[in-house]
């Protein structure tokens, strides 16, 4: 058998899916990948639903952006304002890039509202997916945790203020409010260590916490499954699509003799 | 399903490679240093290449290849056929499964406390010790005339730039008990921190700048405005309406060599009077937004160190 | 009655599981197509929005004048600055606009923390309150009234914040021409030097006077002044103590400003007879 000789076609055929079936042979990888493009969700899904994953791109633009910004960008008083300038006007296409991570920030926190808000009219909050919205609630507050700390980067006027008000705000909370805006600051007032202490905080431990949930956020509505909108007639949508060949289309890799059923 | 032909040719397990590697290491280590040490590692690596050889040659006998055996068995996913056997052992092994448990848990917490402590003390702590300021010299007194505001735009801390910059609303209210006196009140709106405006035309033209302090003299002003969320002060920083939880802050000052020196400031809950016989309500320094008398105080009962 | 409904949900939940399963389609690359879709679009928005705001900012862009969407930069940080006026990031807009409302110092914290916190939580709980399996908006009056409400109010909030001006004196002081040929008193010297006055004296800061200065604290506009016909002295009168003319008024005294500058004003605020058409 496998020793015939093989058609041109069926080695370049054999070319592409040796290294898929030995990633999947070794780590289970392309099936998980194939199981969550080819998990069933209902037949009727709208295109509201799109907006969640409208807010992942959203947030993907803001890390890819982020992390190049970084390279450029200074967090310290000192330089801070001057390296804004430079990739604003001096560096490749900088004045892009800070413009789209300047919006995106934007649509990134309207498309969340939005995506809230679908899954609110929707109702698909409801059992079993509670832990979900709350895991959003959360995602959507340090989104905006992330608009704040962002906020003071630049080192012009609008982010000095704009942030002190923003740590006083923080300092009204009964009893630890105080200690929030020292800690914020890093002191009695904004001094040479706070926009370091904005950066860490804007650049990693709440993307870090994020992208955390963000994953958390996923593996249930895969687990869960997505909800039908509310005016279709059963739970699972009215399955007026057609039904895909369960043969057709499932195979990213061959069935071959290494992988079981 | 591996042939156990295969089994005599791997060498049991032992630990004189490991002194002969460190015997290997001090001997490296030596040739770079001195020589004395080398012979030393000369000698180490020698002695365990001694055991490690004798070792291989008598055979696995002496290691505790059988201890180990049932444990694995109990351990694995256990083949459905010895699956009585495998209950007895893991019901005989359970107070030591239990012990491992229990020190997987304690040493997993030592590590994360040895880890995070020192990193959340180095996030946390810097805020809060070392805070206070040194005293500032803003120019002579001959800078102030009587009866008026200056605007004082100095660095409370030169060291650290421009973002020490801070601005000081500043009246030489004339002698009190044959010492000069001062109204000093900061510009940070006791609402949120804005920064708070003059209520009056500045005499821009007589601008003083004298190394990182510039001075701008008022014409006369009614007051002070915050223009963030419409807080307006009186002269004396009293608050007369919008927001503001209580008055402006001020600067303590002291006078040297006919110089003005600004020194910590400190909240103000209101004063009674005007000029150098003002009473001032004196309170330790709070963030803006926090009453600092009145029941809305008891809000805030601890104030970090400032 | 209550663990036949936890049976009932768990039923429902897993007809819906089987369902989906049966007759359900493949997320790829059916639903995946309209994600890719909606993703597509999210890119070109954000870019589009990156490339308006550069390309309508006057003049080349290393200026710091506003295009369309506002300035690429301010000016540098100036911790020290007496005239200059901070503005949040428009999805603040709504906290800033309250922050104006609750205007009475006992109820500052109700506006910075109170409120924030209290619609958390109530987001937080929202699965918990609203326990019943239903989904059909319709069936669902108080999530339609509510969400409605939320809407309207956030909607209002943010267009208040966005739309808030502030008076910033040096700024308006510069506008002053304008209003005396608008108001036709150019001629009248003592109107102009107390318009001046009256720009930088942080009056503006409550009061608006022909669509300059902010609302705060409920402050009448004061462009057709001069119309009432109150007389100068009256003016001077109330601008040294305003609650004494006007009892109860949160206005503060302009006295310090001395009698010579209260007339200026004065004069000014009596040539004031409202815009000319």
């Amino acid at each position: 058998m496998a020793t015939q000789k093989l058609t041109p076609k069926e080695q370049v055929q054999e070319a592409i899916l040796y290294p898929i079936d030995w990633l999947e042979e070794r780590s289970g990888l392309v099936g998980g990948i194939k199981y969550f493009l080819f998990r069933r969700v209902p037949g009727d899904i709208n295109w509201f639903q799109t907006l969640g994953s409208a807010t992942l791109t959203a947030f993907i633009v803001q890390a890819l952006t982020g992390s190049i910004l970084a390279m450029y960008y200074k967090p310290d008083p000192q330089n801070a304002y001057s390296s804004i300038q430079h990739i604003t006007n001096d560096v490749f296409a900088g004045w892009l890039v800070r413009g789209m991570h300047r919006w995106g920030a934007s649509v990134f926190i309207i498309l969340m509202f939005m995506h809230m808000g679908r899954v609110f009219l929707f109702g698909a909050y409801k059992y079993p997916r509670e832990l979900n919205w709350i895991i959003g609630v959360l995602l959507l507050t340090m989104g905006l945790a992330e608009g704040f700390t962002g906020y003071l980067l630049p080192w012009d006027q609008t982010a000095y203020w704009a942030t002190v008000v923003g740590i006083n705000l923080n300092g009204t909370a009964p009893f630890l409010g105080p200690f929030i805006s020292q800690f914020l600051q890093g002191g009695t007032y904004i001094d040479d260590g706070t926009i370091a202490r904005f950066y860490a905080i804007h650049m990693l431990m709440i993307p870090g916490a994020i992208i955390a949930l963000i994953v958390l956020h996923l593996y249930l509505v895969i687990r869960l499954g997505v909800t039908s909108p509310p005016w279709s007639k059963e739970a699972a949508g009215t399955g007026s699509m057609l039904k895909p060949s369960r043969n057709g289309r499932r195979g990213l890799t061959r069935p071959g003799p290494r992988r079981k059923g | 399903m591996q042939p156990p032909e295969d089994h005599p040719h791997v060498p049991g397990p032992s630990l004189w490679p490991v002194g002969f590697a460190v015997g290997a290491v001090v001997l490296m280590v030596g040739i770079i240093i001195s020589w004395w040490v080398a012979g030393l590692g000369a000698v180490i690596a020698l002695a365990f290449a001694f055991l490690w050889v004798r070792d291989l040659t008598a055979g696995t006998e002496l290691t505790h290849a059988p201890d180990v055996e049932p444990e694995r068995a109990a351990d694995g996913p256990a083949a459905p056929g010895p699956a009585a056997t495998s209950a007895s052992v893991t019901e005989e092994r359970f107070p030591r499964s239990k012990f491992l448990e229990l020190s997987t848990l304690g040493l997993g917490g030592v590590i994360g406390g040895i880890v995070t402590a020192p990193a959340v003390g180095f996030m946390i702590a810097p805020a809060f010790l070392k805070q206070g300021s040194k005293d500032h010299d803003i120019g002579p007194l001959t800078d102030y005339p009587e009866g008026k505001y200056v605007v004082a735009t100095f660095m409370s801390d030169p060291a650290q730039g421009e973002v020490s910059r801070r601005t000081a609303y500043v009246r030489y209210n004339g002698p009190l008990n044959g010492l000069p006196s001062f109204t000093v009140i900061s510009n940070h709106c006791a609402h949120l921190g804005c920064p708070v405006q003059p209520n009056g035309p500045l005499e821009e033209s007589q601008k003083k700048q004298i190394r990182d302090v510039t001075l701008i003299p008022t014409v006369s002003i009614a007051g002070f405005g915050c223009p963030c969320h419409g807080g307006q002060y009186d002269t004396e920083g009293n608050r007369t309406s919008g927001p503001p939880v209580r008055a402006l802050d001020r600067y303590s000052f002291s006078i040297r060599n006919g110089h003005l020196f600004l020194g910590h400031p400190f909240s103000v809950s209101h004063v009674d009077g005007t000029g150098a016989g003002a009473k001032i309500h004196k309170w330790t320094l709070a963030f803006p937004g926090e009453p600092v008398s009145g029941l809305e105080s008891w809000l805030y009962p601890i104030q970090p160190p400032h | 009655m209550a663990s036949e409904r936890l049976i009932e949900r768990k039923r429902v939940f897993h007809q819906y599981k089987e369902d989906v399963k049966e007759r359900g389609k493949p997320f790829y690359p059916f639903a995946m197509l309209h994600d890719t879709i909606m993703s597509l679009v999210v890119v070109s928005v954000i870019t589009g929005l990156a490339i308006v705001w550069k390309y309508t900012t006057p003049g080349d862009h290393h200026t710091i004048d506003p295009g369309w969407l506002g300035r690429l930069y301010d000016a540098p940080a100036d911790p020290g600055t007496i005239n200059f006026v901070p503005r949040p990031d428009w999805y603040f807009y709504f906290l800033f606009y309250l922050l104006r409302i609750f205007k009475w110092p006992e109820t500052v914290v109700i506006g910075t923390v109170g409120l924030p916190t209290v619609l958390l939580i109530i987001l937080l709980a929202i699965p918990f309150i609203d326990v019943r399996p239903e989904r059909r908006l319709l069936r669902r009056p108080v999530a339609i009234v509510a969400s409605i409400l939320v809407v309207i109010s956030m909607g209002v909030l943010t267009y208040k914040g966005a739309t808030a001006k502030e008076a910033l004196g040096s700024e308006i002081v510069g506008h002053v021409p304008s209003w005396a040929a608008k108001e036709g008193f150019t001629g009248n010297k003592q109107a102009i030097a107390g318009a001046k006055i009256f720009a930088v004296a942080g009056c503006l800061n409550c009061h608006t006077y022909l669509g300059d200065g902010g609302t705060n604290l409920g402050a009448p506009d004061l462009s057709a002044e001069g119309a009432k016909n109150k007389g100068i002295a009256f003016q001077i009168a109330h601008l040294k103590c305003p609650a004494c003319v006007n009892s109860g008024s949160p206005m503060p005294s302009f006295a310090g400003l001395g009698d010579a500058r209260l007339k200026q004003i004065a004069a000014f605020l009596e040539a004031s007879k409202g815009p000319k058409k």
